[in-house]
Formats: C-alpha cells, structure tokens, sequence
C-alpha cells in the first residue's frame, strides 16, 4: 500500500519561494509522517530536510503542517489520511530549509516571561507543595515548545511581537506555582500590547497541542490575572 | 558563500488576507466574531425607538409600524439567532476561563439563567403570565 506525499520544499540556495513536490511512500498501519519522512529521505532524496529527535512526543522538534493543520510528525498516521497528504513548514515561521523553520521568535518570547522559578528567600530547606498547590499550576506544565500553537494562531500571523500562546501557558505555569515569586517581573509582559490582551479568543491553538494544555484557556486566565493586577495597581497607594 | 550566516536567506511565509477561509475551524471563529454586525442594526432600532418616544406619539407610532415591516421582522430574526449563536460560544468558552465547576454543569447553568432572565422580561413587558 502507498500514499502521495506532496512536500512544500525549498532551498535557499535556488528559490525564491518553495514549492511542491510528490513521492509515492509505502505504509502501513503504525507508519508515521515523521516515519514517511525518514523513508523519502534515506530512500528517494536525501536532500529533504527537516527535524526529529524523540519520535514520541516529547522534544517536540518534528512538527510541521499537515494539511494545513499543525501537527507532530511523529505523532501523526498516515493511515488517518486519504491517498494524497500535504506537508509544509509551519505556518507563521520563517522557512530556513524545506520543512525547517526558524522557532527564534518563538524562544524569544518564552525567554521574555523568565520560565523558571524565582525565588529570593536565602532558606535551604525544600520547598513542600500540597497536593492542591500542585495541581494549580500542573495543568500548564506540559509544555513541549513544540510551537504548534503559534503555527495555529492567527493573531501570531499579524503580530509576530505577540508573546503567544505556549510562553503565556509558561508564564502561567509559574506564576501558579507556591514557590515562585517572579510574578511581579512577569506581569508587565502579559499587561503589555502584545501580551494577553492580543488574544481574541480564536481557541485553535486549543485544538492542536499535542499536549491537551488548552494555551487558549491559559491566555485567558491570564486577562483574568492580568486584570486584577492592573485593578490591583490602580489603588494601591 | 562562505560565511554560514550569510548563507541563510529564510523565506518568510505571507499571510494572506483570506487566511480564515483556510479551514473550517477559522470560518467558525469568523462567524463568532460577525455575529456583532446584525447585533448593530438591532441596536439602531432600539435608539431610534427610545428618541421617537421623546418625540410623541405619532413618532412612536410611525416607529411601530417600521418595526412591524416583514424585512425588519426578518433582520431581527436574524439578529436573535446570531446572538445565539454567540451566547453558545461564549458559555463554551467561559467555564474554560473560570473553571470553577464542571463544564457541562456551567455551560447548562448558563442556558438556565438566560432563559430565566428572558422569561422575567417577557413577564415585565406583560407578553406572559
Ligand atoms: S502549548 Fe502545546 S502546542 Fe504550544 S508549544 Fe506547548 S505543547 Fe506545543
Ligand atoms: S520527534 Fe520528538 S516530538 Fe516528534
């Protein structure tokens, strides 16, 4: 049994802009994009280029567009697709090579949320979590940095200075978290123009984490959040 | 070229005007968002009702009659079930934001307050009861 798999390929050396092209590729039931991709490569063209690392879900480095919906290569079957699937790099990135994208705008954001914990107190003994502390951050910890979700939303497409989806989850993730004080250095980030008040709600990026995080929710705890601390500034004297 | 970052030309993606014809799911989030636009003209009716009720009453009842026009009559209709169709997102998304209980006990809790507040104003406005 085969499938066409028509790729969006370019090379910066010779193109001004990609284009298609198709391969025949034999499958079977647990035959995976990513498992389509590594074929087309070592068997039909090994120019083809693109990025892979775990093969299950986890480092989050293979996802491209199928069908125009964003998804993990390898988390993906073609056994779900009709005869003829299409591939391209991820809406919304530069492209750098074939289905290869440039994610530094994505990391910027994440950095400009300070993803990790912050906390001045000088005490060495460990920091003890509820299990009810836990669970209100745990939801967003899942994260992969896959950038699907910025390949999902629209309001990204107009406004890359968007933080976007996944690096507000992160923000939320540890301004939720009991043993974190940062929030006060990353509330300014979401206040902002560009932080969760650039969200309209589209709810795409929902439907395409691999992770079920539901970024579109986080974003909007996060006017919630935001809000309340504008309110909160507001009054106080 | 010999140097590796000059031999980068990334090719940056356009995005078109007509991006939310793409797929269904962005033709769903349109429709949510243009239900505000029949929502206008109802709006424009009430103003224009309530300044023709300070203008006297044969104002008010010419206003009436325009009301009772089969093509408002049907833009109205338009209008309710627009905004019912955005009261439907709005109570999917809302215990997605606020998630205090089950979602399907808010989304019903939601749809039973509407309904309460619609039957309290049908009930002032002497249409039942
Ligand atoms: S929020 Fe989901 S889609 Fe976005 S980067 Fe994280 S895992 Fe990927
Ligand atoms: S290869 Fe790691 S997420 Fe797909």
């Amino acid at each position: 049994m085969e499938k066409t798999i028509i790729i969006q390929r370019y090379n910066p050396e010779q193109d001004q802009a990609p284009s298609a092209k198709r391969y025949q590729v034999p499958f079977d039931h647990s035959t995976s994009v990513l498992d389509a991709l590594l074929y087309i490569q070592q068997q039909l063209d090994p120019t083809l280029a693109f990025r892979w690392s775990c093969r299950m879900a986890i480092c989050g480095s293979c996802g491209v567009m199928v069908n125009k919906i964003p998804k993990l290569g390898c988390k993906t079957f073609l056994r779900d697709y009709p005869a003829e699937l299409t591939i391209s790099a991820l809406d919304h990135f530069p492209i750098e090579k074939d289905l290869i994208s440039d994610m530094a705008v994505f990391l910027d954001h994440l950095q400009a949320v300070k993803p990790y914990l912050i906390n001045d107190s000088q005490n060495t003994e460990p920091h003890r979590q509820t299990p009810a502390q836990l669970k209100k951050y745990q939801k967003f910890s899942s994260c992969i940095n896959c950038g699907l979700c910025y390949a999902a939303c629209p309001q990204f497409g107009l406004n890359p200075e968007f933080l976007g989806p996944a690096a507000i989850v992160t923000a939320q993730r540890y301004n939720l978290d009991s043993r974190d004080q940062g929030k006060a250095q990353r509330m300014p980030q979401l206040n902002g123009k560009n932080g969760v008040w650039a969200c309209t709600f589209v709810g795409f990026c929902a439907d395409v984490c691999p992770k079920q995080l539901d970024p579109a929710a986080a974003v909007n705890q996060g006017k919630v959040a935001s809000a309340t601390d504008m309110l909160i500034s507001i009054f106080k004297p | 070229m010999p140097d590796s970052a000059g031999a980068r030309r990334p090719y940056l993606q356009p995005l078109s005007r007509s991006w939310w014809l793409k797929h269904s799911f962005f033709l769903r989030y349109m429709l949510r968002e243009a239900t505000v636009l029949p929502l206008l003209f109802f709006c424009g009716c009430l103003l224009a009702g309530l300044y023709s009720l300070s203008q006297g009453e044969s104002q008010y009842q010419s206003w009436l009659a325009f009301m009772a026009q089969p093509w408002v009559i049907a833009l109205n209709a338009l209008v309710l079930l627009a905004s019912l169709y955005h009261a439907k997102t709005f109570f999917e998304l809302f215990p997605r934001v606020m998630p205090l209980l089950p979602a399907p006990l808010m989304i019903a809790g939601q749809w039973l307050g509407t309904l309460l507040v619609a039957l309290f104003l049908l009930w002032l406005f002497g249409a039942i009861g």
